[in-house]
């Protein structure tokens, strides 16, 4: 079974993103493998291990710093990757037409079987490309899922949804997109990691001849900080939420 | 003229409470702006007194009872929109931020060539139309958009609560006519069957939460979260550590990892507040903290807090709450 994985990288979530002049500066920012991707990949190559034989080919719009974030989805099991070279991407539209060149080139008429994303990125938190990438690939998408079962009948999975869960039966070939909680992802061992730097990591030039449909056009920091009031008990804080706020 | 299109989503033939929330908004907003009309779409059989009954305004509703609409279906769902969408020529489709609608609006932006925004307030606190901004980087940062197309999508979370007088509403509801089936759908994932929790609503569409955090000390300690839960008709919800621990399910998780809440009543029992669980609690009407680390930054974004012992402080207040509900 071949399978692409589609993984971006974010500020980690530890990291402070100051602001100079107006401007987000990242200059502080570790940046890391999307959560979510990481489930998306542990569970593309627990698949790729029950269906031999096959291969996880990883996809990433590339910036410089992505070689290092590809490095480890190598060395979580991926078997080769592929950088997609851009100048700008705008908005999740250029990202999943982007991605969505890549895995045409790479597989040609074929498509791989399955394409796993990460639910969102951590960052903006759209959840846009999954879907985005599905359709422009013209294929069924599962978004959100939190299990994924195997039987003769073919994949089985399980979503969470507002007070209740959906269970889907699927096709070949489709996009699923990993919610937290689907596995536990492994952790790479220095021999992995060893052995990852055996592996190819291409290359490949998108030229992105698609205008974005939504442009950011200004960034301005929030302050969320509320002045707390410190109460003594418990009646004084029932007497608020009674009296002042009608709650109960 | 701009014509909007409110997709109004069903489960179980019961229209959420946050797509009619959303339909009401734009109302208001169209009883103020002479130029914006507002339809909307229901797909899948629905209790069509409980939509006259909680439905204001005016305008046109299309809705299918037909069986291939009962279960979600995004080939099918997506056809429908799309219809109607070009049927009505309209310039903005609006959804509730939901699992259903986070996976159907972007399909239809790429088959639509719509410009689209997830997770957008319609209004900011003030009322004023800020359908393009919305919250990035945990909720540190507001950014704005400009669209660069005609046609825009949204879903949209945390609506404030207002209400509407649904008795002069002047709505027209219209049947759709079966539409043939698309032979491609059999290629696409079939939605097998939908088990709904009884009785349990979800964190995101709660008025009030009680939530639980790693201070809480185990699974067993939240079943004084659940009691109060139970007696003030909230949920329970839980940050991360308290999901990772095998306390909670994932489902009940708040945060950038796990899901964004507005409730009137946020109560944050035994959670530190780091930075990606404030960033799922931004929206809350009123924040709670109780903590026994006065220090704690739960502390920065609360309204009011009670620095002590959740052992101690919990029971006095569930009893407290008790005996008032015993005296109503």
């Amino acid at each position: 079974m071949n399978i692409a994985v589609c993984v971006c990288h974010v500020p980690d979530t530890a990291s402070v993103i100051g602001v100079v002049d107006g401007e987000r500066d990242f200059s502080r920012v570790y940046e890391v493998m999307n959560p979510y991707d990481e489930y998306a990949l542990e569970e593309a190559v627990r698949l790729r291990e029950h269906f031999a034989p096959g291969e996880v080919t990883v996809f990433s719009v590339a910036s410089v710093s992505t070689k290092e974030m590809v490095r480890k989805a190598l060395a979580m099991g991926a078997d080769r990757a592929i950088l997609v070279d851009h100048t700008v991407v705008a908005d999740p539209y250029q990202t999943a037409f982007a991605l969505s060149r890549a895995i045409s080139v790479f597989y040609g008429d074929t498509l791989p079987e399955v394409v796993f994303c990460g639910k969102q990125s951590t960052d903006f938190q759209s959840a846009q490309v999954p879907p985005m990438l599905a359709e422009l690939l013209g294929i069924g998408a599962v978004t959100g899922i939190c299990s994924l079962g195997v039987s003769t009948e073919g994949l089985q999975v399980e979503r969470e949804i507002e007070g209740g869960s959906e269970f889907f039966d699927l096709h070949y070939p489709v996009l699923l997109s990993a919610e937290k909680g689907l596995n536990m992802p492994r952790k790479t061992s220095i021999k992995s990691v060893m052995e990852a730097r055996k592996k190819n990591i291409d290359s490949f030039s998108i030229s992105l001849d698609v205008p974005p449909y939504v442009v950011m056009a200004g960034l301005k920091p929030l302050d969320r900080k509320k002045r707390c009031q410190f109460l003594s008990d418990e009646k004084e804080l029932i007497k608020i939420l009674r009296e002042k706020h009608k709650l109960f | 003229m701009n014509k909007y299109l409110v997709f109004l989503e069903q489960r179980e033939g019961i229209v959420k409470a946050a797509s009619i929330e959303l339909w009401n908004t734009l109302q208001q907003l169209a009883a103020v702006h002479e130029d914006i009309t507002v339809c909307g779409l229901v797909a899948g059989a629905v209790d069509l007194h409980q939509l006259r009954c909680t439905l204001a305004g005016k305008g046109v509703l299309y809705y299918t009872s037909d069986h291939q609409f009962t279960l979600y279906n995004s080939a099918r769902y997506a056809r429908l929109v799309v219809d109607i969408v070009k049927q009505e020529s309209c310039c903005a489709l609006f959804f509730a931020d939901t699992v259903l609608s986070r996976e159907l609006a972007p399909k239809l932006s790429i088959r639509m060539k719509a410009a689209m925004l997830s997770g957008v307030p319609v209004f900011d606190a003030a009322g004023v139309d800020s359908g393009t901004v919305r919250t990035v980087y945990s909720g540190s940062f507001m950014a704005s958009f400009f669209f660069e197309c005609p046609l825009r999508i949204y879903t949209i979370s945390s609506l404030p609560i207002i209400s509407m007088i649904p008795s002069r509403a002047q709505i027209d509801y219209i049947p759709l006519h079966p539409l043939s089936t698309d032979t491609d759908e059999e290629l696409f994932p079939l939605l097998r069957r939908m088990i709904m929790r009884e009785g349990r609503r979800d964190v995101a569409e709660a008025g009030i939460i009680i939530a639980g955090g790693r201070g809480v000390g185990g699974a067993d300690g939240f079943a004084l979260l659940e009691q109060l839960a139970l007696l003030l008709g909230g949920v329970v919800g839980a940050s991360r550590p308290a999901v990772d621990e095998g306390w909670r399910p994932q489902s009940e998780q708040i945060g950038q990892t796990g899901k964004t809440v507005n409730p009137t009543l946020y109560l944050a029992c035994g959670i530190s507040g780091s930075v990606q669980h404030i960033a799922g609690i931004g929206s809350s009407t009123v924040v709670v903290a109780i903590n026994n680390d006065s220090n704690a930054p739960i502390f920065d974004v609360a309204d009011y807090g009670i620095v002590g012992d959740l052992r101690r402080v919990l029971p006095e207040l569930l009893g407290a709450l008790q005996n008032i509900f015993r005296e109503q």
